[in-house]
């Protein structure tokens, strides 16, 4: 019986006494924090999901309140944004209010690109980039093992009968799961007016690019120069061996990919093949295949 | 003279990380910047003098005399626990940008198992108090040593070429495999 009290008295106490001490750390240590953290923290999902590149909510709070960038929250979406920026106490821009679509930078199917081996490994696109065991020729492009459908929650994502995956907008909740599915990159977030694209990532240098696909950027630099023409050198530029359209709304000033000898360079309008893609995909929408 | 061997001992011959494989997690978490792994180093320095000043004093004091050794884990748990929030108040107001670099591993040298391990060992070998001090010195600028070299090797790490499937993870464990095996030729200096 003593013991039990002594451990009681004991504990006890060292509980006490710590928390005297802490108590007092924390009144001589007291941090100045900004009020406006804890309101962002309450406006944003609280989920943690690490989507704007920050390990917690809280974080990315603090980054909002020091003069971070307002709509990296996905989860949230445009209620989010509105929040933020009447805590932050700005204008929500036309650009940031604007909802994103996942774009697939490749389009390097099985009927435009050179596939000489056959893939019998996991049906994981990361293990067979791991493994350097990819049937694809091109080392850029997508390599079509569908990791990027199964990411999707939204059913968005469909891999078409050329074994390139195809977003559906109007599904597409610009989460970033399918972006972070790939393990060449090939997916990005992009507003839903932007259509003008490079929808190839190969940095190859031309007769290769072009060898091994049909509708690879051979940086052949017609749109570029297009572009320079046009006196708007910096709609279109080249990083390495491949043209870059600058992600901005430039569109005003119309589109440089008319002469790509390749169709890399395309609007969504005129994607290689994409009625055909499109038919097959409802097909497959009403079977369940493909998904 | 025994100090320092005691001393030497706890840093270099018996590392905690390397000899008895404590304190891993922080070992590889927070050792990809020389920089911020020397100041967790001092961390934890801080934390285990601390603790095991304490540790000892509750132990000697209050645990031995009154025959309650039951207590020994959850009163050192309390006090670790206290000891690290002291350190986190204390860095948030002196040095943000290091609570910042430091991150999550700040608080969990709380669960941090080397200075749980340190405080228990302290116990068991019956050192007296000052044994004890230098030996919790001993193991903290021992784990600062193991980090900051690990960190520096990291470093280096960043512009080697390694293969593919070796990057990252896979890598990191190899490396705090050799270092292992290096500290081992230490076996013999004491």
């Amino acid at each position: 019986m003593t013991m039990v009290l002594s451990s009681v008295i004991f504990l006890g106490g060292l509980g006490v006494l710590f928390s005297l001490m802490l108590v007092a750390a924390q009144r001589k240590f007291a941090v100045d924090t900004d009020p406006r953290v804890a309101q962002i923290e309450e406006a944003l999902p609280g989920t943690n999901c690490g989507a704007c590149g920050y390990p917690s909510c809280a974080l990315y709070a603090e980054a909002v309140a020091g003069g971070d960038d307002l709509e990296k929250c996905v989860v949230g979406g445009q209620d989010t944004l509105r929040a933020l920026a009447s805590i932050m106490g700005v204008e929500v821009s036309d650009a940031q209010r604007e909802p994103k679509v996942a774009v697939v930078f490749c389009q390097g199917g099985s009927d435009v690109s050179w596939f000489p081996g056959v893939y019998r490994g996991i049906e994981d696109c990361a293990a067979a980039e791991a493994g350097q065991d990819v049937a694809k020729r091109c080392q850029y492009g997508c390599i079509g093992l569908a990791s990027c459908v199964r990411a999707c929650k939204f059913d968005a994502i469909h891999m078409a009968p050329n074994g390139i995956p195809y977003v559906d907008a109007s599904k597409c909740t610009a989460c970033g799961a399918c972006v972070r599915a790939c393990p060449r990159d090939l997916i990005e977030l992009h507003p839903v007016s932007h259509e003008h694209f490079v929808y190839c990532k190969s940095q190859d240098p031309g007769p290769i690019a072009k060898k091994v696909c049909e509708v690879a950027c051979t940086a052949c630099k017609i749109c570029v120069k297009a572009a320079q023409k046009d006196d708007n050198p910096s709609a279109v530029t080249m990083q390495g061996n491949l043209a870059v359209v600058t992600p901005e709304p430039y569109t005003a000033k119309g589109e440089y990919g008319d002469r790509c000898p390749t169709d890399a360079y395309a609007t969504d309008r005129n994607m290689v093949n994409r009625d055909r893609v499109l038919s097959t995909i409802r097909e497959l929408q009403g079977t369940g295949v493909g998904s | 003279m025994e100090f320092v061997v005691l001393f030497v001992t706890a840093a270099i011959v018996n590392n905690f990380v390397l000899h008895y494989f404590v304190g891993i997690c922080p070992y590889v978490g927070v050792s990809k910047e020389v920089g911020a792994a020397a100041s967790m180093g001092l961390a934890v320095i801080f934390v285990m003098t601390l603790a095991g000043i304490a540790g000892w004093l509750i132990n000697n004091l209050v645990l031995m005399p009154l025959g309650l050794g039951i207590l020994e884990y959850v009163s050192y748990v309390v006090v670790i626990a206290s000891l690290v929030q002291l350190v986190e108040l204390f860095l948030k107001k002196a040095i943000p940008a290091l609570y910042r670099t430091l991150g999550i591993f700040l608080p969990l040298i709380t669960s941090n198992c080397a200075i749980l391990f340190l405080v228990l060992m302290l116990a068991l070998e019956e050192y007296g108090f000052l044994e004890s001090v230098f030996f919790s010195l001993g193991a903290g600028v021992g784990f600062t040593i193991a980090i900051v070299l690990m960190a520096g090797i990291r470093e280096q790490l960043e512009q080697a070429d390694i293969p593919r499937a070796f990057r990252g993870a896979a890598v990191t464990m190899a490396i705090a495999g050799i270092m292992a095996l290096a500290f081992s030729g230490f076996a013999g200096l004491v």
